[in-house]
């Protein structure tokens, strides 16, 4: 009962604090815009490609959050009991999301090459996935695909909210169960839609797998920066321990290699297979300067991480930890970038200044979203009856 | 003094029961303040704190099943290589002789397998397994440690041990059923 009361006292952030968080978020997201507007401006098919990979990396970030609270909801876990209430804050970046992507589907055409009546016309292949790949039915699917997900996030805060004044509520397993294998599915469209289509050629079966192995990686390394970016502030100190830690420390290791699993098989087979139509997305994304951005993925994105997280020490060493889901939440937004710009710089990677003033745009505005959900509200599910437990919880 | 030195190295240790984990962790930390290091507990289930209390260090396996791991996908690679482009140079499907890609399925599995080995084997060496007896199976009551009691063992450290005085220790910690065991 000691321990309840003490939560309650640290598990709200002050009026003040809480101001000059958003203050800060709405410097930068003005900023943000600012600078976007003006580089649509000045070169909107550069704006174009650098707000996708904007977009997808934070709505990956809410897609994260979403399969991690569904994930601990079906498993019953206790341990992340302390900490669900911040992941559930992350997956406000899906309601985000929902209005982030307007600029895209404004962009279609300096984005996908099958939206050009003329190429469509020269080319046998485009005309035969026309039923599929046409403006109306892409733009359909992004709707309702964001839609879903939007009202599953929702749906899941509601209860938790319901909760801090109800502890009997019972966990919303089957809205979980049943929102887990429909974000699979739809996860799977998405990526086929949003970046397997800026190539309409080429196609993976497993693409969708790589999208949503690479966003639970990726909400994994912020989560760990966000925790840790309140512990500093005095917030839930007591509450999220080096237990809770290292249980993420582990969840960030399996997700890496899930990751670098789905990664290596898709890059394998198409290796051996060696067919023409498979290989073109690898050869553009492995030729002249791309070939760097691509072994540093593998270097980045598995080996580097796999290594500096295999031991239990560095798991519960929050230094080491932070400074991995820092360097992993980066790469994880290379990838991304890997995946989406070689379709615009054949090349290699042109660096441009729009590719920070969009990613500043829109997670600015996904970050005042999370913030606005911490306003006068504990930052842990105080009603639920687990809570107690999940402070107490020790790896043996 | 006298009556257990007579005895030293056919005994094992000293045996005693307690009834519930929180008795059973201030008799840890009471006999490890008087200078028993060597302590060990059967227990039912596991104890918070227990590990600490007894001063059990981290296992070493990690390291074991790391470095067989290396090991594994090292060995793959080499073997690979080795045989596909030094030994037996063999165009098959148009590939090169050695690639990375094809190989790190084996190197993988490999990795896996000795690691697994390493970590099963391990264990089992470290902990002395497999064996048909311990002295401990002798104390009257180590049935009910598969059920609702605990048994600490307070073991022979060598030359300074006294079963007298470490039978003195457990009593005076609120061990009841206190036994010497003998040595196999």
């Amino acid at each position: 009962m000691r321990t309840a009361i003490a939560v309650l006292e640290t598990s709200t952030l002050t009026e003040a604090g809480w101001r000059r968080g958003r203050n800060l978020l709405a410097t930068a997201a003005v900023v943000g815009w600012l600078l976007a507007l003006a580089g649509f401006g000045a070169d909107p098919q550069r704006f174009a490609f650098s707000y996708l990979v904007a977009f997808l990396f934070v709505t990956s970030l809410g897609l994260g959050a979403l399969f991690f609270v569904m994930v601990q909801h079906l498993s019953g876990a206790v341990w992340s009991v302390s900490l669900r209430r911040i992941a559930e804050n992350v997956m406000g970046a899906l309601p985000a999301a929902f209005v982030l992507f307007i600029p895209v589907g404004f962009n279609l055409h300096r984005l996908y090459e099958w939206t050009h009546h003329e190429a469509v016309a020269a080319d046998s292949v485009l005309q035969g996935k026309q039923a599929y790949l046409n403006v109306p039915f892409f733009l359909v699917r992004g709707v309702a695909i964001l839609l879903l997900w939007a009202l599953l996030s929702r749906l899941l805060r509601t209860w938790s909210w319901a909760q801090d004044q109800n502890p009997r509520l019972a966990p919303p397993t089957r809205l979980s169960a049943a929102g887990l294998v429909l974000t699979v599915l739809t996860v799977t469209v998405a990526a086929f839609d949003w970046i397997m289509s800026l190539e309409p050629h080429w196609y993976s079966t497993v693409f969708g797998v790589y999208f949503y192995s690479g966003s639970a990686v990726g909400f994994l390394a912020a989560v760990i920066l966000i925790l840790l970016g309140l512990r500093r502030a005095g917030y839930l100190v007591r509450e999220v321990h080096v237990e809770h830690y290292h249980d993420l420390g582990k969840w960030l290791f399996g997700l890496i290699v899930f990751w670098a699993y789905i990664a290596f098989s898709q890059y394998m087979l198409i290796w051996y297979a060696n067919l023409p139509e498979e290989t073109a997305w690898f050869r553009t994304r492995t030729q002249g300067a791309w070939l760097p951005v691509a072994l540093l993925l593998a270097f980045g994105h598995f080996l580097a991480p796999f290594f500096a997280l295999i031991s239990r020490a560095s798991k519960r060493n929050l230094r080491q930890l932070g400074l991995v889901a820092a360097w992993v939440l980066a790469i994880h937004y290379l990838d991304l970038y890997w995946q989406v710009m070689p379709a615009l710089d054949r090349s290699g990677p042109r660096w441009h200044w729009l590719d920070g003033a969009t990613l500043l745009a829109a997670a600015s505005t996904v970050g005042l979203l999370f913030w606005r959900q911490l306003r006068g509200r504990a930052l842990l599910p105080v009603g639920d009856p687990r809570l107690v437990r999940s402070l107490e919880f020790h790896n043996v | 003094m006298s009556q257990s030195t007579e005895r030293i190295g056919g005994i094992y240790g000293v045996a005693a029961e307690f009834e519930d984990a929180e008795e059973l962790l201030a008799a840890v930390r009471a006999l490890r303040e008087r200078g028993y290091r060597k302590l060990d507990v059967l227990s039912p289930f596991p104890v918070h704190g227990l590990a600490e209390a007894l001063g059990i260090r981290r296992s070493p396996l990690g390291w074991a099943a790391l470095v067989a791991g290396v090991t594994g996908a090292s060995a793959a690679f080499l073997l690979q290589w080795w045989t596909g482009a030094v030994s037996y140079p063999l165009v098959v499907g148009g590939k090169p002789f050695f690639a990375v890609e094809p190989s790190v399925p084996v190197a993988f599995e490999l990795a896996v397998l000795l690691a697994s080995f390493a970590a099963v084997l391990g264990m089992l060496a470290l902990n002395g397994l497999p064996r048909f007896h311990h002295p401990v199976f002798a104390h009257p009551r180590y049935p009910a440690v598969t059920d609702d009691r605990f048994v600490l063992v307070v073991e022979n450290d060598g030359e300074r041990f006294d079963a007298v005085q470490a039978s003195e220790a457990l009593r005076a910690t609120g061990g009841e059923h206190i036994q010497v065991l003998e040595a196999e």
